[in-house]
């Protein structure tokens, strides 16, 4: 119990690092890239006196240390300052976004792990036979997939030929109640399909190999010496530890994923931080993509930190060791 | 086009299918011409509400339909009346007066007064911001005389002191926006007020903006406008707003068509194209304070290497009209000067010229905004033609940002942009032109233009302004000072659902302007 | 994009001895060999182009034509020939992604080998490349790319700082292996230089590793290029792949000229599913429970 405690309290220590790191290398790479913020909080018609009141009302008069001081300080009350170009709290601006973005990724997870883990499971038990091959080769296939290319292909094919589903948004906001989740599943799949295309492959080749590996260790040959159905001992006994790698790989992938979501968000207009960090870029809003780094790798963390959990629960070594 | 879920498991597709499964149809959203909305497709969000702000393309379509101007613009690029119903100077040019309309109301009750008119006007001359501020360096004080009479008066005469303001100046309620400490930090994102066509409601962000119908809108044709809700849906792209056009997701696509996707939609059923002309041009300026292009044969020599026709029929589709070169474009038909022809292609005659001014090995950096697709399309298209010439020119495709602050810091050998909106000659000439002109890229100082300019500007009507203004034109495209290539024919894509838009020069306006919208109707 | 676990170290143990086998299993391994000459295809068309293609530059009278016998792959809106763009493209897309990676192995070899030959060094720098690991990649690429300006330099840096610690990590498992054994502490003892053990020792031992860390990391690295171009973020002076996506979207033809987007959206395609395969196939060369 103590050792989990322990196990638990050095991730989040670790998490807490890895935020930090985040917003340091974000804070020190847009003031030290040319790309003035100066630009885009001032108007070059301005008066130099309202010029000047403005840079002082953003911070942005004085030296960095003292800025990187004072917004680590703000960060710790959880202000992320207000946006350059909207007049509006940071946080109001992105807390708009991130749902969308949570249920993007969300879903495509939730859909390429339970996709993904059977065709593992079924290539593996197949081992080098024709449906292993096709699907490792349309695994790979589809995660090398250029996701814009595929998004206007998937646009043009449901959404204009077929009219099965919406050209853009997250959702139709003159929905209440129930049919407004319906609407948003609807918005969702093109886009999800896109995450999960790009994806599938990794969890399947993973789930594939770690099986094969796992097959191969002598309990599950003593299982199935005792006379266990060839079925149950993949279900029962190997699976389990052949989800250990799927499970890490979620987390790994996570960080990829979220900022990932950034080319899906674009093509397909859907409203979360990817696109918010892609138009802030054009429009030099460093308060809204400092504030955007900054969620992004909360939610990797967190993310990461969940999985850390559940991996001890799979695997009680990881715990005590 | 309703599908039966059976019809959508048919796809196929693996992943599509799990995903569906949970996914009935839901009734299409939007379009179909009825009276209660009309939706129109953009690729921005609104950035700030504010209208005297405001800088996204969005953001003054928004606005434009909630704070009235003092004038609009018709067809020819005239000014007709809008908030004012009359306007003129005094003997001198130094007292500028506006009579406004009596029977325009803010959505929250309050009648728009002249109040407002002066309100407005000293927040932009006492704060310094926006477009606006730029075009009232005349203005001394601006007084309401009655509720619907507003004097400005003015420290020169300046006539383009009205057309300025009556064009660019958004009317903003007094009794909101003076609640704010400062005028231009007002956010103005929740409870509006409106005395246009319509109000916005509800605006989520990175998705769709709605507007609804203000009830009494004087300039309606029948008092208010026929449409319940004026809906603007975010878009990443014009290849996505094509789409949601065809299925019929939206009625308007409220950006300009790239030429090639206007070209391909010309014969496409269900869908209109509406053609405005540009108030502005695309151009080449060379930066004069960079040797050699302070000599005006080398700029003549660069001149004759572009190969005007292959931009404006291949790059542009033919949608684009030759000037002459002239900084004084077709499209204000009573400025326009004829007399003025383009400098012919013509790579010979540009390596005698560079000859004659002993350059050689001419090498010059260009810069222009990547994200702009028809100069991305033409930059290449210069480089090229230049190349013929033996002139090497190495393309500069900047990120938006970073290429303002390059013109602005006058930061380049050359300059490939477009203005947007010119919509009078003498008053865009000064900045454009003038010795420390705000927008003197090219860095000119010419004594000779500059008493012209000045002459133009002070200058009460068109008549008086007209020759001066030609003149100066001929000294801009004589010293090439400005090398146009043309003005562009914007084409805004619409569903044949629909009738009564009113096409106005310009990208900024178009057909998605509060007259247009006050009066567009369902067709059939 | 993302890297399989198959890519994964085995052991480093037996790699010097048993390379020709290696070499023997994966030929007879048809996918690898055929994604191998596809490589080697594409790299040879990077190489030739000028003599497969005329430089796109200019204009041409036909403007967004379907493929046809003049233009195998039609023409884009300007009319220039989207073959041509695809060829010459494949010189660009391909120098930006080795010279990433080869950026990017350079750092994360070092790295990599530091951190597992210096156990002091290990805690630190294995917690960086985590750290490096959790940033969101491609949001940080777009900032840098926009801000520090579009060109090809800029492109393989910014490729480059983000690709490293995957290497990193590869390579510092594979090496964590190789320095505990025999003849390596043996070295040790004998009082043989660190910088020379490495050298002699550790980098054959990973290089294994580092060969394929090349061919994944250049696919990813010409996926990221295209992505960034096709932001609009990419060299417009050049020909990448990803800067023919990206003048299809701005030219507004990505959904009606189809040819425009196909050709190159496929050549990304193969280059990557080819890599991985050739990738794949090594490992399990490699690898003696699955040769």
């Amino acid at each position: 119990m103590i050792a989990g405690l322990r196990f638990i309290g050095l991730r989040v220590l670790r998490g807490l690092l890895t935020i930090w790191f985040a917003v340091t290398v974000t804070f020190f790479l847009l003031r030290l890239l040319p790309g003035d913020p100066v630009l885009a909080v001032a108007d070059p018609t301005m008066t130099e006196a309202l010029r000047q009141k403005l840079l002082a009302d953003f911070g942005l008069d004085q030296p960095l240390s003292v800025q990187y001081v004072g917004y680590l300080g703000q960060l710790l009350q959880g202000n992320m300052g207000v946006s350059f170009r909207q007049s509006l709290p940071v946080t109001e601006v992105l807390m708009q976004r991130l749902p969308w973005t949570l249920i993007l990724t969300g879903a495509a997870i939730l859909v390429t792990v339970v996709l993904g883990v059977p065709l593992g499971v079924y290539a593996a038990t197949r081992a080098k036979g024709f449906a292993d091959r096709a699907i490792q080769i349309g695994g790979i296939t589809a995660q090398s997939l250029f996701v814009p290319s595929v998004g206007i292909l998937l646009l043009y094919v449901f959404g204009v030929v077929f009219g099965w589903f919406p050209i853009g948004g997250a959702v139709d906001p003159d929905a209440t109640g129930f049919a407004a989740t319906l609407s948003m599943l609807h918005h969702l799949v093109l886009p999800c399909l896109s995450l999960v295309f790009i994806q599938l492959g990794s969890y399947v080749l993973a789930m594939r190999s770690s099986l094969i590996e796992v097959l191969g260790e002598d309990y599950v040959a003593l299982a199935k010496a005792k006379g266990v159905s060839p079925r149950a001992v993949v279900w029962k006994h190997a699976l389990r530890n052949a989800l250990l790698p799927t499970t890490t790989l979620v987390g790994l992938q996570l960080g990829t994923l979220v900022g990932g979501a950034v080319l899906t968000e674009t093509i397909y207009a859907y409203p979360g931080i990817g696109r918010a960090v892609y138009e802030s870029v054009g429009q030099l809003d460093f308060p809204v993509l400092q504030g955007a780094f900054v969620l992004l790798a909360v939610a990797v963390v967190v993310a990461n930190l969940i999985t850390d959990i559940v991996y001890g629960l799979l695997d009680p070594r990881v715990r005590t060791s | 086009m309703r599908r039966s879920l059976s019809a959508a498991l048919a796809a196929g597709a693996l992943a599509a299918l799990t995903l569906s499964a949970c996914v009935p149809s839901t009734p299409e959203a939007g379009g179909g011409g009825d009276a209660e909305r009309l939706t129109i497709a953009t690729t921005t969000d609104v950035v700030n509400f504010n209208p005297l702000v405001g800088n996204s393309r969005t953001d003054s379509w928004v606005t434009n339909l909630m704070y009235p101007h003092l004038t609009q613009i018709d067809a020819e690029g005239q000014r007709i009346p809008y908030l004012a119903t009359e306007w003129g100077y005094n003997e001198d040019g130094t007292e500028a007066t506006v009579t406004i309309r009596d029977d325009m109301t803010w959505t929250d009750g309050e009648p728009v007064t002249a109040d407002d008119v002066v309100f407005t006007i000293n927040a932009v001359a006492e704060e310094q911001f926006g477009v606006v501020a730029g075009l009232i360096t005349a203005l001394e004080s601006a007084e309401a005389v009655s509720d619907t009479e507003v004097r400005f008066n003015l420290s020169r005469p300046d006539g383009t002191f009205l057309d300025s303001v009556g064009f660019w100046m958004p009317i903003v309620p007094e009794h909101v926006f003076s609640q704010a400490e400062s005028v231009q930090e007002f956010a103005n994102d929740s409870d509006w007020v409106s005395a246009g066509p319509y109000v916005l409601t509800e605006a989520d962000r990175g998705q769709r903006y709605v507007m609804e119908r203000v009830e009494n809108f004087p300039l309606a044709p029948e008092g208010t406008p026929a449409v319940d809700e004026v809906v603007f849906q975010i878009y990443p792209d014009v290849n996505t707003e094509v789409l949601a056009l065809r299925n019929g997701e939206v009625d308007v696509i409220g950006n300009v068509l790239p030429p090639s996707t206007a070209v391909s939609l010309q014969d496409a059923e269900g869908i209109e194209l509406a053609q405005v002309p540009s108030l502005g041009w695309a151009h080449l300026q060379y930066n004069m304070e960079r040797e050699p292009l302070d000599d005006v044969r080398v700029r003549r020599a660069l001149a004759h290497s572009v190969d005007y026709e292959a931009i404006r029929e291949v790059a542009l589709q033919g949608f684009a009209e030759s000037t002459g070169g002239s900084t004084l474009t077709p499209t204000l038909t009573e400025w326009y000067d004829d007399s003025i022809q383009e400098y012919p292609y013509d790579p010979a005659e540009a390596r005698r010229l560079l000859e004659e001014a002993g350059v050689t090995d001419l090498s010059l950096d260009m810069i222009y905004d990547q994200a702009d697709a028809n100069i991305s399309r033409w930059a290449p298209l210069v480089r090229d033609s230049a190349a013929e010439a033996g002139i090497t020119i190495n393309l500069q495709g900047l990120e938006r940002n970073t290429y303002i602050s390059h013109a602005d810091e006058r930061d380049f050998d050359i300059y490939a942009g477009s203005w947007a909106v010119m919509d009078n000659p003498p008053a865009n000439f000064a900045l454009a032109f003038g010795t420390d002109g705000f927008i003197n890229y090219a860095n000119v100082s010419d004594p000779e233009l500059d008493a012209l300019i000045q002459e133009a500007n002070e200058a009460l009507t068109v008549e008086e302004a007209l020759e001066p203004t030609q003149e100066a034109a001929r000294i801009i495209h004589d010293q090439v000072y400005d090398n146009v290539l043309y003005v562009e024919t914007f084409n805004i894509a619409y569903s044949s659902d629909w009738t009564g838009f009113q096409p106005v020069p310009s990208e900024l306006l178009g057909i998605v302007h509060p007259l247009s919208l006050s009066q567009v109707r369902p067709a059939g | 994009m993302n890297p399989s676990p198959a890519a994964e170290v085995a052991t480093a143990a037996d790699e010097l001895t048993s390379s020709s086998r290696t070499w023997r299993a994966f030929r007879r391994n048809p996918l690898g060999m055929g994604s191998a000459v596809l490589l080697l295809a594409l790299i040879l068309v990077a190489l030739a182009a000028p003599l497969i293609a005329e430089y796109p530059r200019g204009y041409g009278h036909e403007i967004l034509s379907p493929p046809s016998a003049a233009h195998w792959f039609g023409t884009d809106d300007v009319g220039q020939d989207v073959f041509a763009q695809v060829v010459w493209g494949t010189r660009i897309s391909m120098t930006i992604g080795l010279a990433a990676a080869l950026l990017a192995i350079v750092i994360g070899l070092l790295v990599g080998v530091l951190a597992a030959y210096f156990r002091a060094l290990d805690t630190l720098l294995g917690i960086v490349i985590d750290l490096f690991l959790s940033l969101p990649v491609l949001p940080l690429m777009i900032l840098i790319a926009a801000l520090a300006g579009p060109s090809v330099t800029t492109l393989v840096v910014v490729i480059a700082i983000f690709s490293w610690p995957e290497v990193a990590r590869l390579v510092r498992s594979a090496a964590m292996a190789i320095v505990p054994l025999p003849y390596v502490s043996a070295a040790k003892v004998i009082g043989g230089s660190p910088w020379w053990i490495m050298r002699r020792h550790v980098l054959p031992g990973v290089a294994p590793v580092v060969a394929i860390s090349v061919v994944l990391t250049t696919s990813r690295a010409v996926l990221s290029e295209a992505g960034l171009s096709f932001l609009g973020l990419g060299d417009p002076n050049t020909w990448s792949w990803g800067t023919i996506l990206h003048r299809a979207q701005q030219s507004g033809s990505l959904a009606t000229a189809w040819w425009s987007t196909l050709f190159p959206s496929l050549a990304i395609l193969l280059l990557v599913v080819a890599t991985t395969l050739v990738s794949v196939a090594y490992n399990d060369a490699r690898n003696p429970r699955t040769r």
